[in-house]
């Protein structure tokens, strides 16, 4: 079986799957006061499931041992019913809203105690039944076996295949004996998704229903880079993702000295590569790439809250001190940094929201910031602290007019004077838009007026414009950098931004896929930001090409009709050095 | 309300089988009944209750229950727990 998701974290791991499902899971939590019924109508399922299964059990043994050797599971079976403990859960759930599973261990532990206390040994010996049936009832409750007994009988690598993974989970599994993971949601900028890249380990998500199809045992090899996962792969799969990984190292080495040489075209074009990153440890990884500054540095990572622990973007200060250290240990290079670009359940955990996809349409990014006005402005000081220690930059995420960048400046002007008030003197911060919506891509000449840079977020710029949801997988084919309506759309900006004499910047896949990004150099934009890993080999395509292929490539790349035509107006670069086809493949 | 004290005669006591004879024999009324021994007064559908009790052989419970069928069901268990719960 393959699945299809979106490759968050680079990388291949192949592993034993160990399905963990979190939303099931022997997890203490309260749950709102609509999901009592749910709770309550799970606990009396578990309940029916165990009433049958005792039943079973005592008719065999009434069979094989004789009635009377039966009475034991009788006695379980009025236990199961026994309004001390059923119901007593029930009422946990109704008056306290816990979920069924810590009701259930609630009300056990009630019992425990009470057999506990009596002196008689006969009874104490009957807390046996109660703790055999309270065990009977939570095993009931989980649908699936659970990852730590699992854990524990499994040999070798795991591949860890969740419903969903919460930080604070993540953050107890042992990724030395994890060293991947799948799950059904999620999305490039999902917590876990900046953490797993962190961490270095592969990781897949956006798989809908991995959790549910992905037997506990089964071999797995994720390829975090495509996207793919393969479940008890042939020999065939598994050599094909074995080759992947080994290419992706060869061509890595071989990019090596492609590092620090500065990205020129062959007749002197000088470009711009940057880097995107989350974490501010990634600096040292975007530095030893080759990059030039930091293009995106995507602020939400201080929105994660472990465990126990509030988010850095909870306090001016610990957020001011992660911007300072970005601008120090870039060491003179530019670091932009992209406001928070979340959804509503991202920003308050909790609200009800996380069930639903964060919406590409809805409250998100400077929306979202601007109705959250005192913590916009937080992280508004903080950033305007920070731009006293080096070269910073400000860009707001899913701008889509005129009115948004006025009102963001205003927040701007209000946190910069609340500084001055504390005797600070704020430096000149250039204040930039994403542009990622069709609206600022088609205004970009107004807009011009009102920014200071632009910098183009092709993966939403897309989705908007070609009305795809790349984590649909059902449409995610449609997704299509290559579309002739992405190519005018970033033309209409270039032609803007170079008219208005506004810098132009562009972050996002299509800058580290080869083919497209000689499309980008033929259409002027020579800013890049891209994943650190990416630069090497984005410099040795720029070192290889003449400009003026490039922009006849465009040109031509314009005047096509479909995709196909598109592909073809890029295959006729040649590259001195590397074909766009092999560049492609790594 | 109808109540009735009864001496248990059984060996075992209030144990296992016993109570879950009684819970039993109490289900098929629809009255609410309550078993008293000492202090402690136990629901007399609830088999974990009736085990808590800790009634050993000798021990006089008081059998409450109050309902539409108050006086035949405490007549049955009564009755239930003088023969030893049928064991």
């Amino acid at each position: 079986m393959k699945l299809r998701g979106l490759g968050v974290s680079p990388g291949v791991a192949v592993g034993r799957a160990l399905v963990f499902r979190q939303r099931t899971f022997d997890v203490r939590c309260r749950v709102s006061p609509e999901g009592t019924e749910r709770e309550l109508a799970r606990l009396e399922q578990a309940r029916e499931l165990s009433r049958q299964q005792l039943r079973e059990i005592r008719d065999r043994i009434a069979r094989s041992a004789g009635p009377d050797h039966a009475y034991l599971f009788e006695a379980q079976l009025l236990m199961l019913d026994d309004p001390m403990l059923v119901d007593r859960a029930a009422a946990f759930i109704r008056e306290d809203r816990l979920n069924a599973e810590w009701a259930v261990r609630r009300a056990a532990e009630e019992l425990t105690a009470l057999f506990d206390e009596a002196a008689d040994p006969y009874l104490r010996e009957r807390r046996g039944d109660v703790a055999d049936v309270t065990g009977r009832l939570r095993v009931n409750l989980r649908p699936r076996s659970a990852p730590t007994e699992i854990l524990r009988g499994v040999e070798g690598p795991l591949v860890l295949v969740a419903d969903e993974l919460a930080p604070s989970t993540a953050a107890q599994i042992d990724w030395r004996r994890v060293i991947g993971f799948a799950t059904d949601v999620g999305s490039w900028t999902y917590h876990t998704a900046i953490l797993a890249r962190s961490l270095h380990i592969p990781a897949v998500v956006g798989l809908h229903d991995a959790s549910a199809r992905i037997l506990a045992g089964a071999t797995v090899a994720i390829d975090g880079t495509t996207g793919d996962v393969f479940v008890d792969p042939s020999s065939g799969e598994l050599e094909q993702v074995q080759a992947q990984r080994t290419r992706q190292a060869a061509a890595e080495r071989a990019l090596d000295e492609y590092r620090h040489l500065p990205a020129v075209t062959l007749d002197g074009v000088r470009v711009r590569l940057e880097a995107n990153i989350e974490l501010p440890d990634e600096v040292a990884v975007a530095r030893a790439h080759g990059a030039e500054g930091i293009g995106l540095f995507r602020s939400e990572f201080l929105l994660v809250r472990a465990a126990g622990m509030t988010p850095i973007a909870a306090a001016e200060d610990a957020q001011y001190d992660v911007y300072r250290s970005l601008v120090e240990r870039m060491a003179g290079g530019r670091v932009t940094v992209r406001t928070f670009d979340v959804g509503e359940d991202e920003l308050y955990p909790g609200s009800g929201a996380a069930d639903t996809s964060r919406g590409v349409l809805g409250l998100r990014g400077i929306r979202l910031s601007l109705a959250h006005r005192d913590f916009f402005k937080t992280q508004l000081r903080a950033l305007l602290r920070a731009a006293g220690h080096g070269s910073l930059r400000v860009m707001f995420p899913f701008v889509t007019g005129a009115d948004e960048i006025r009102a963001a400046r205003a927040v701007m002007a209000e946190a910069a004077e609340e500084l001055r008030v504390r005797g600070a003197s704020p430096p000149p911060v250039p204040v930039g838009i994403m542009i990622e919506v069709p609206s600022a891509a088609l205004t970009a000449d107004l807009l011009a007026a009102e920014a200071d840079f632009f910098s183009v977020g092709t993966n939403d710029l897309i989705q908007c414009c070609l009305a795809v949801d790349r984590t649909d997988d059902r449409v995610s084919r449609l997704y299509e950098p290559r579309h002739p309506a992405v190519l005018r759309i970033l033309r209409l900006v270039s032609r803007s931004a170079r008219r208005s004499g506004i810098p132009l910047a562009l972050c996002g896949e299509m800058a580290a896929d080869p083919g497209t990004l000689v499309l980008l150099v033929g259409l002027g934009v020579t800013e890049l930001s891209m994943v650190p890993s990416a630069i090497p080999l984005a410099k040795q395509v720029i070192r290889g090409l003449r400009a003026d292929d490039a922009r006849r490539a465009a040109g031509r790349a314009l005047r096509g009709r479909t995709v196909a035509d598109v592909e073809r107006a890029i295959e006729t670069v040649r590259l001195d050095g590397v074909s766009i086809q092999e560049g492609s493949n790594s | 309300m109808t109540s009735r004290p009864v001496r248990i005669t059984n060996p075992l006591g209030l144990h296992a089988r016993a109570a879950a004879r009684f819970v039993h024999a109490a289900g098929a009324f629809a009255s609410q009944v309550c078993v008293a021994f000492g202090p402690r007064v136990m629901d007399g559908k609830s088999i974990m209750g009736l085990l808590l009790l800790a009634a050993a052989q000798g021990s006089e419970i008081l059998i409450s229950a109050e309902g539409p069928d108050e006086r035949e069901a405490v007549e049955a268990l009564c009755q239930l727990v003088v023969r030893g719960f049928d064991s």
